[in-house]
């Protein structure tokens, strides 16, 4: 039976039914049940890969491993609640006049395209048709970045799309590089240009070509996946997209452009036998974490708070990665899956703000939001507990495995830095949101359009999700998180 | 020709006028397509042959009419503009010119087609960027991003025989044509809030 296409051809088709369907209503039911039905092929597949270890289709052109699979899972739950969430909140946009139906349909197709457009990165075994579809997720969310038509979200949008397609660029040469490093000793043109191919043979690439080929690819995929210091497009763009989709670039978004970046490091790792890559993910990941640190303390905006802290995960999921022991790409690995999980719900509350008070300025919006938005407010500060790594969220875990898996591998000045860059930014986010959620309103503000069940069930769909993994991890995805830590650990 | 591309981009760093350094990167993907052909004609290999087809009707032809196009909508200044002057701008690519050489050095062992085509190909992307920095109109820029690409596409027809795989060269062939129309949305989008296409008026997001 045909797993990976389906994959693919159900957002392609959803998007494509949002074009003729009418009513709103319709357009978000169909979202939501794309995403259902690629989060139920997701798991199909994960049990599939255990089973056989690598699923393929179309004579390889598409490929899913252990890593590919627990992408798919990621990608389909974030995009599942971002629809479940849109409907409603695009309603309370068009009703208040800041967006026209036209471009609530923009939205509505341009989503799924662009959650096919990641399902494709991962799936994808050419490395060429990644780059592309690495392109494709990049094209369809600039425009959604630019929804509002606003002077703000032009310019994010603008620094997005200019920054992206040159850091492509770059990608694209790497994959040039990495081409012409396998075509060197086949005077014949080659069978093929699979990771599946290169990684058999890895060991006969010619290194020099490999490791230019590598700087290339990490600062093209490294600019996309938002690492310091190419990580400039990033608050503008979380601040300024619509929050259904700052939560999708910020939850799965940057960690597909992570993914395709780990690819070029196990090929080049297979490849040098060194930590050349490494080096780069480690200290690229490192930067990322202590440049987001300062800037969370001193952000005025709810939502580009909230981008500086994707930052400092996705440097911290780097940096477990590049310590390179099984126990801490595992739970980089695990980081991955819990901050999809909770990222969202800060930027869904986010929004409900936003909707509110008409701004995410914090001295407009606070102190003492929780007068105003209970629910929203105890939502989000469960999920801000959970972002900043407290128990019993999986966050503390995933963290806590990354830490004292740096220990016991001996790398005791990465786990302190780690823990430093950890705790500098648990002050930042702790401080920022009591100051403005907690509190007593300002004498004589007058809140007249409050909602406060907007947006609940995607918001509590995704943290009890957190909290049920969080204690319970099924053997199946336990294992899955296993063989893919190995497949990215494989070398030295 | 590889060294005539370098010679029309540098033509481009030099030119003040917005239509003028739109036909002048027609000309140079004209010269990356005539690259490809000539690649596809000695080591016959049919799908380079489409490449060139593909370049001539996507940079030769579409995307000067679609650019030139939006520069008669939105009725903009003809002048470009450029930070620095033209004599420093032309100090500076022949510095990174310079680098470009001195980076494909090792690797002119691996080329096909003579021993400075990476070169190019490198300087391509290196004043590509410089392009990019030097210029504030929203459209210039998205000319110097074209380069960069015109740029990676000759290193990928210089380092390996038979071109990329045919269903890449397709990917990367849509990719820049939905690319471009994208950011003329924005160009206009940009043009109609701002009444300008001077990017540094995009300067309020911060920190």
């Amino acid at each position: 039976m045909l797993l990976l296409t389906p994959i693919l051809i159900v957002p392609v088709l959803a998007g494509l039914l949002c074009l003729v369907v009418r009513p709103p209503r319709a357009m978000a039911t169909t979202g939501v049940l794309a995403f259902s039905a690629t989060l139920g092929l997701g798991i199909a597949l994960v049990h599939q890969v255990l089973a056989r270890g690598v699923v393929t289709e179309w004579h390889e052109f598409l490929s899913a491993d252990a890593l590919s699979a627990w992408m798919v899972l990621l990608i389909s739950v974030v995009s599942l609640a971002t629809s479940l969430y849109a409907g409603r909140y695009f309603r309370r946009d068009v009703a208040a006049g800041a967006v026209t139906l036209g471009r609530v349909r923009e939205f509505f197709v341009l989503t799924p395209l662009f959650g096919a457009g990641m399902f494709l990165v991962v799936l994808a075994n050419n490395l060429g048709v990644m780059w592309a579809a690495v392109e494709g997720t990049a094209l369809s969310s600039v425009l959604l970045v630019a929804l509002y038509n606003r002077r703000n979200s032009l310019e994010a949008a603008w620094k997005y799309v200019i920054l992206g397609s040159l850091g492509l660029a770059l990608a694209l040469m790497g994959t040039v590089f990495v081409y012409a490093a396998a075509s060197k000793n086949n005077p014949q043109s080659l069978p093929s240009f699979n990771w599946s191919y290169l990684m058999s043979v890895a060991g006969q690439l010619d290194p020099n070509l490999l490791k230019l080929a590598f700087v290339f690819a990490f600062m093209g995929y490294g600019t996309k996946a938002g690492l310091a210091p190419m990580h400039t497009w990033l608050p503008d763009a979380h601040s300024e997209a619509p929050s259904p989709t700052s939560a999708m670039l910020s939850g799965v978004s940057l960690k597909i452009a992570l993914y395709a970046l780990l690819r070029f490091h196990i090929l080049t790792t297979a490849c040098l036998d060194s930590g050349f890559s490494r080096y780069f993910l480690l200290g690229f990941g490192l930067f990322s974490m202590f440049l987001a640190a300062p800037f969370i303390l001193v952000q005025r905006n709810l939502k580009r708070m909230l981008a500086y802290s994707s930052l400092e995960h996705i440097g911290l999921i780097c940096t477990g990665i590049a310590m390179n022991s099984p126990v801490t790409i595992f739970g980089a690995l695990l980081h991955m899956g819990y901050h999809a999980l909770t990222k969202p719900v800060l930027f869904f509350a986010a929004g409900n703000i936003h909707q509110t008070f008409h701004s995410l300025e914090f001295r407009v919006i606070g102190p003492g939001v929780v007068k105003v938005l209970p629910v929203t407010v105890l939502l989000m500060g469960l999920a801000g507990l959970a972002a900043i790594g407290l128990p019993p969220f999986g966050l503390f875990l995933s963290e806590l495995t990354v830490i004292s898996g740096g220990l016991s591998a001996h790398q005791t000045t990465v786990s302190v830095l780690i823990l430093l860059a950890l705790l500098a930014s648990f002050c930042g986010i702790l401080q920022q949101l009591t100051r403005i959620l907690l509190g007593a309103r300002k004498p004589g503000d007058h809140i007249s359009d409050a909602r406060c069940m907007d947006g609940v069930p995607a918001m509590t769909m995704l943290l009890g999700s957190l909290l049920l993994f969080s204690v319970w991890l099924p053997a199946p995805l336990l294992e899955l998180l296993h063989q893919a830590a190995a497949i990215i650990g494989g070398a030295p | 020709m590889a060294a005539l591309m370098l010679v029309v981009q540098l033509l481009m760093i030099a030119q003040r006028m917005l239509l003028t350094n739109i036909r002048l990167f027609a000309i140079q993907s004209l010269l990356l397509a005539g690259i490809a052909a000539v690649v596809a004609y000695y080591h016959n290999a049919s799908h380079v042959y489409v490449v060139a087809v593909l370049t001539i009707i996507g940079k030769v032809i579409f995307l000067p009419w679609l650019l030139n196009r939006l520069v008669h909508r939105i009725q903009i200044h003809q002048e470009i503009e450029p930070l620095l002057n033209a004599p420093t701008s032309m100090l500076i690519c022949g510095g990174l010119t310079l680098v470009g050489y001195v980076v494909a050095r090792p690797f002119t062992s691996l080329e096909r087609l003579g021993n400075n085509t990476l070169a190019i190909a490198l300087t391509l992307l290196l004043t590509g960027f410089f392009l990019m920095i030097n210029r504030r109109k929203a459209l210039t820029q998205v000319l110097a991003l074209l380069t960069v690409e015109n740029g990676v596409m000759l290193a990928a027809v210089a380092l390996t025989t038979y071109g990329l795989p045919l269903v890449v060269e397709l990917g990367i062939f849509f990719d820049v044509l939905v690319a471009v129309m994208v950011l003329g949305i924005l160009v206009y989008r940009i043009r109609e809030n701002f009444a300008s296409m001077d990017t540094s008026k995009l300067n309020q997001l911060k920190g």
